[in-house]
């Protein structure tokens, strides 16, 4: 079993179950699996209705029958899963860390994606990596097959010399209607790229979440002197005689641009949020939970 | 003082300040820092132009380097030697005779700073030492030639032995001079002649030691109990010690004789009181910490055991217990004298100091004659009376016989007489008298006017005891008494003993010899430090007689001259001091500079280290602008240190406890690393051998530090003493104390003795100085049948990488530590010898060389780890014959 998979579960222990819709299935024995408000094969009880001919007689509710004079049959709910989308940005960007964090950004993307997918398949959600094989990961062992999976995509871009490129969750063509989404990336790509890939998901469509995964280093900027800054994808060195002295400039900046993507998920119904490296995953996962549950 | 070879490049030192412009004014590399969110920060307005500046500090130090660098290239030199100024090319003249051998060393500083200086002036350079050549060649001028050619020259040039020629250089610088010159004369100060208004010619520095009088060991003086040195030496005006040590043939120094001067005194004289059993060997007298032949005296067979012949005047019985004639000369005599008995033609026929005739009578004709003749030149013949020579008084007595008388006999009123104080002009003066001692009968001597004068002792009636005359250059000595117990009981006093040991120091030795003009060849020569060496080729045989006479040259070098042939042990000696007349301080040229001797710096080529601190300064200044550019990591750069600097690691010292588990050799860290690499490989190789060839396991040897490594468990320590060595300190004395006390065996090792002559300058010294605060026991060179010599091999010679000189190991046999010497002191280089690589091929070559010496040297090896294990169970096995036999009986 992968290490990071072990990591994941470890973590996601922490946590009470996640519950998505509880408000809809409070008396759900099983947390995740929540009813179609129809009766159906399912555990969950749903109503009584009186014995009808033709049913079977162990489909009879002795217990209940004996309180009155009919005959009562209980039907239990209709079941069914959901399926959750995750990708988190595999890019070189999020391949980077500062002196002040312990880990890369991709590290702490994929931690947070296999903790959220452990809970979702504890609680028996449907997931569904991106990109990735075109077919859903369900049932509590499904979590080290999809940290593997995770692993193969983070491996291919890695192993080419192309390292320093960007990722893209691809098309949403092949995905279910009204599933939910989850992106991990730090969006720092332009944010003309960004409305495009969630304009593609929101037509399909899909409800989705961007979680802004991002390195203390990238808030604070920490660095002084004369610097010359290169980026990770080739792109055109920038030289800072004195960088302390931009950096409430680089603040506001960071700022607006945050402040664009906000607006951006709003837009399309979507919720934004943002995590930093140096803080606890914890706190990330139960933002994702309550940005989960009460839609 | 520092002075420039190349002064014109400083001017180099002008660009600094446009260094300091360029540097201030380039910024420093911007640190690189990958960053993601790059695009955030493209087109920020600068607000403020940065002042991107060097740190001050790089600053500086590459401005340092910069100037060390011009300066280094400018050839800086500490400390040149003395300016000779003036024009054409430099004379340098040296005194090299006797009196330049105690300040050789500075003078040879002197000459090469000296040219030093014209070397880098460029003006050729001359050489002319003052005293003649080995090969009796009179003083030449050398050169002119590039300075730097006269180097070799002038190292090769030793001090002599025999004085300067100042005439003779004289002319030799007559026939040499064509133009200007500039004479820089290094000279002992004394009388140097025509030389002087000879160099007056050209421009003169005349470099001498001010300080230090040239010392002269005057011929001693022998008396009976005691040898009156005399030091001459050219006034001070200061109060002066020194002393005059006593060795003998091994080296050993027996007594020392403090001397005081006065200031302004020319000579000073001490007594040497040594017994005359010690003085006997005594062979050479120096002057402390004077190396010089005229501070050597060599004492020849004059100043030694005097020879002494007995001859009884019975033929038979002479021996007899108690009443036999010579029986107490015999015993009196044989503790300092050399006792020879035979006939008298027998006895005459070798060199003999004394003859004594006890109660024996002269035959008139060829005995009488022949005697006469040996007293005449210089024989001292001592007889004693008797009733047979009463009855035949012969010519060989100091005074006329008159008659026999007897005191205190039955017939007579007279009551024995004692013994008189002895007069002031007797050798006997000051010697005790015992009360007891009584003379019952004597001859008398006829009464004449001088026979008060020749009377050494009388009775207390006045008549006289002991008379004795001069006669040539050697005396007659008559006792009026016997010579055994009949006639008195003075034979058995203590005073008996002591009057005999008067009159044979008294005696002029063995000064005849064979024959006046029978030549005498060098056997050894003395050099111009005083050290025995094989004699130059010049030195010719010298006529016995010629001897006193003689001025030691090239021809004839101070040191001992013998006979050819089978009578080798008459030797003489040839000595410059007594030769010499009283050394004088000579006034200096007119027109001359003085320069003192002493205290000149050696010259210092700072050069290199300049430029090698300014290529450290900027290695530094790499190391730290990486730093700045974020390119260094700080665990690198302190790999590379610790990579570039294996020197300053010590050697693998050993674990704490390794001895004990296996036995191992050790040797003792030097600080040196060649050195201690070159010990750990010879013990490497000698344990090698000693596993092969004998039963003994020995494991990998071991580096110790006296006082930090526990020594108890070591058999034995090499130490190969370098000339630096320090002394070692209370904690390292008392482990060392203790480990000698306890058993260990150190073998020290000085690696310039013997063969090896000159290897390791300074070790000796650096030896006394470690040596100083063990207690080293007694020394004595290794002995024929020394332990170390059979306890595995037998062997004649120790030889190790040099062969050829004594070993020491401790005189006296120890009881408490099974007799092993504590110490053994050698200088063969031993190590160098047992050396191995890792192929176990031998390293360094034996000089002179062999595989005999190689094997001897292995051979001395395995005898010293024998020795170090098993102590003498090697020497007990020697007498097991005497054993075996003592118990079959």
């Amino acid at each position: 079993m992968p290490d990071s998979s072990l990591r994941a579960e470890a973590l996601g222990a922490n946590l009470p179950p996640l519950v998505v819709q509880a408000e809809r299935v409070a008396a759900t024995v099983m947390q995740g699996v929540h009813g179609r408000r129809r009766a159906g094969t399912g555990d969950s009880f749903w109503q009584f209705r009186p014995y009808l001919a033709g049913d079977a007689a162990t489909r009879v509710d002795w217990r209940q029958s004996a309180r009155a004079d009919r005959l009562y049959v209980r039907e239990t709910e209709w079941e069914a899963a959901q399926t959750v989308v995750l990708w988190r940005d595999g890019g070189g960007r999020m391949e980077w860390r500062s002196h002040l964090a312990e880990t890369t950004k991709r590290e702490r993307a994929s931690l947070l994606l296999l903790a959220l997918a452990a809970l979702l398949l504890r609680g028996g959600e449907r997931v569904r990596l991106l990109p990735g094989p075109p077919r859903s990961f369900h049932g509590r062992g499904a979590l080290p097959a999809l940290a593997a999976a995770l692993a193969t995509h983070t491996a291919t871009p890695m192993a080419t010399p192309m390292a320093a490129q960007a990722d893209d969750p691809g098309d949403a063509g092949s995905l279910p209607r009204h599933a939910r989404l989850v992106l991990f990336s730090d969006f720092l790509a332009p944010l003309e790229q960004t409305r495009a890939m969630a304009a593609r998901f929101a037509a399909r469509p899909l409800r989705g979440k961007l979680l802004q995964v991002m390195d203390p280093a990238e808030e604070v900027l920490p660095y002084a002197g004369r610097r010359r800054f290169e980026g990770l994808l080739g792109e055109l060195p920038a030289l800072l005689p004195r960088v302390e002295a931009v950096r409430d400039l680089y603040a506001e900046r960071l700022a607006l641009h945050r402040a664009a993507l906000g607006d951006l998920a709003q837009g399309l119904g979507w919720s934004f949020a943002t995590h930093r490296t140096d803080h606890r995953p914890e706190t990330a996962l139960l933002a994702l939970w309550q940005a989960l549950a009460p839609s | 003082m520092i002075i420039f070879a190349a002064p014109w490049l400083l001017v180099a030192l002008l660009g600094l300040p446009i260094l300091y412009w360029l540097l201030r004014v380039t910024p420093p590399l911007p640190r690189p820092q990958s960053f993601p969110a790059i695009e955030l920060l493209r087109d920020l307005p600068v607000t403020e132009e940065s002042p991107a500046r060097t740190p001050w500090w790089v600053l500086l130090m590459r401005m340092a380097a910069a100037a060390l660098l011009i300066l280094g290239l400018a050839r800086p030199v500490w400390g040149p030697g003395p300016e000779a100024g003036g024009q054409g090319p430099l004379l340098l003249v040296i005194d090299d005779g006797w009196a330049a051998g105690p300040d050789w060393a500075p003078r040879m500083a002197a000459g090469l700073a000296a040219l030093d200086g014209a070397a880098r002036e460029g003006r050729p350079a001359a050489l002319l030492g003052t005293a003649p050549a080995d090969n009796a060649a009179p003083p030449r001028v050398l050169g002119p030639m590039p300075a730097a050619d006269l180097r070799a020259r002038l190292l090769a040039l030793r001090p002599k032995p025999w004085p300067t020629d100042p005439a003779a250089a004289a002319a030799a610088l007559a026939e040499w001079r064509r133009g200007p010159f500039t004479t820089l004369f290094i000279t002992d100060g004394l009388n140097s002649g025509p030389l002087g208004a000879a160099l007056g010619a050209g421009p003169l520095s005349v470099i001498r030691a001010e300080e230090r009088p040239r010392r002269v060991l005057a011929a001693p003086r022998a008396e009976p109990d005691r040898l009156h040195v005399t030091v001459r030496q050219t006034a001070l005006p200061i109060a002066a010690q020194s002393a005059v040590l006593a060795r003998t043939a091994d080296g050993r120094a027996l007594a020392r004789a403090p001397l005081t001067f006065a200031p302004g005194a020319t000579e000073a004289t001490a007594p040497l009181e040594l017994p005359l059993e010690i003085r006997n060997q005594v062979v050479r007298l120096e002057i402390e910490d004077e190396a010089g032949a005229a501070a050597v005296a060599l004492l020849d067979e004059r100043f030694r055991r005097r020879p002494v012949g007995l001859l009884p005047g019975a033929e038979e019985g002479g021996d007899a217990p108690l009443i036999g004639d010579v029986f107490y000369l015999d015993r009196a005599l044989a503790p300092f004298a050399e006792i020879r008995r035979g006939s008298l033609d027998s006895l005459l026929s070798r060199p003999i100091a004394v003859l004594v005739l006890a109660d024996r009578p002269v035959a008139p004709g060829r005995e009488e004659q022949a005697l006469a003749a040996w007293v005449q030149a210089g024989g001292t013949l001592l007889r004693f009376a008797g009733s047979r020579v009463a009855e035949r008084p012969d010519t060989l007595l100091p005074v006329q016989l008159r008659a026999e008388r007897a005191l205190g006999g039955g017939l007579t009123w007279e009551q024995p007489q004692s013994l008189a104080p002895f007069p002031e002009n007797s050798p006997f003066a000051g010697l005790p008298i015992p009360a007891e001692v009584s003379i019952e009968r004597q001859v008398l001597a006829e009464p004449t006017a001088r026979l008060a004068e020749r009377s050494w002792a009388r009775l207390g009636d006045g008549t006289p005891l002991v008379t004795a005359e001069s006669r040539g250059q050697g005396r007659i000595i008559l006792f009026h008494i016997t010579a055994t117990a009949e006639w008195s009981n003075l034979p058995l006093s203590g005073l008996f003993v002591q009057m005999l040991r008067r009159i044979v120091a008294l005696s002029a030795g063995v000064n005849a010899g064979p024959d006046g003009e029978v030549p005498l060849t060098p056997i050894e020569a003395l050099d111009g430090f005083g050290r025995g060496v094989a004699p130059p080729p010049a030195a010719a045989s010298l006529a016995l007689a010629a001897l006193e006479a003689t001025m030691p040259s090239p021809r004839h070098p101070p040191g001992w001259y013998g006979t050819p042939g089978a009578d080798a042990a008459f030797r003489r000696a040839l000595n410059l001091g007594a030769a010499l007349p009283p050394p004088l301080l000579a006034a200096l040229p007119a027109g001359a500079r003085l320069l003192p001797l002493d205290n000149v710096p050696a010259e210092r080529d700072l050069g290199p280290w300049l430029l090698a601190a300014a290529l450290l300064l900027l290695a530094a200044d790499l190391l730290v602008s990486l730093r700045l550019r974020g390119l260094l990591v700080w665990r690198v750069a302190a790999l590379v240190l610790a990579l570039v600097s294996p020197a300053l690691t010590r050697p693998a010292l050993a674990q704490e406890g390794a001895g004990a588990i296996a036995t191992r050799l050790a040797y003792v860290v030097s600080g040196d690393t060649a050195l201690d690499e070159l010990q750990r490989q010879g013990l490497a190789g000698l344990s090698d051998f000693v596993n092969r060839r004998t039963a003994a396991a020995l494991a990998e040897p071991a580096a110790v530090i006296p006082g930090e490594t526990d020594l108890s468990y070591f058999p034995l320590l090499y130490w190969a003493v370098a000339p630096d060595a320090p002394a070692p300190s209370a904690a390292a004395l008392a482990s060392l104390n203790g480990y000698m006390r306890n058993g260990g065996i150190i073998l020290f090792d000085t690696r310039d003795e013997g063969s090896g002559e000159g290897f390791s300058p300074g070790s000796r010294a650096a030896l006394r100085r470690v040596t100083g605060g063990l207690a080293i026991p007694a020394l004595a060179p290794i002995a024929e049948d020394h332990v170390l010599r059979r306890a595995f091999y037998l062997l004649n010679e120790l030889p190790g990488r040099f062969t050829g000189a004594q070993v020491w190991a401790a005189r006296d046999q120890d009881r408490a530590n099974d007799s092993v010497s504590p110490v053994i002191i050698g200088g063969h280089d031993w190590a160098g010898a047992w050396a191995t690589d890792a192929r176990g091929q031998n390293i360094h070559a034996a000089i002179p060389g062999g595989t005999r010496q190689r094997t001897l040297a292995y051979r001395f090896g395995v005898n010293l780890v024998t020795y170090a294990l098993t102590g003498n169970y090697k020497g007990d096995q020697v007498h097991v014959p005497a054993i075996l036999e003592r118990l079959g009986q």
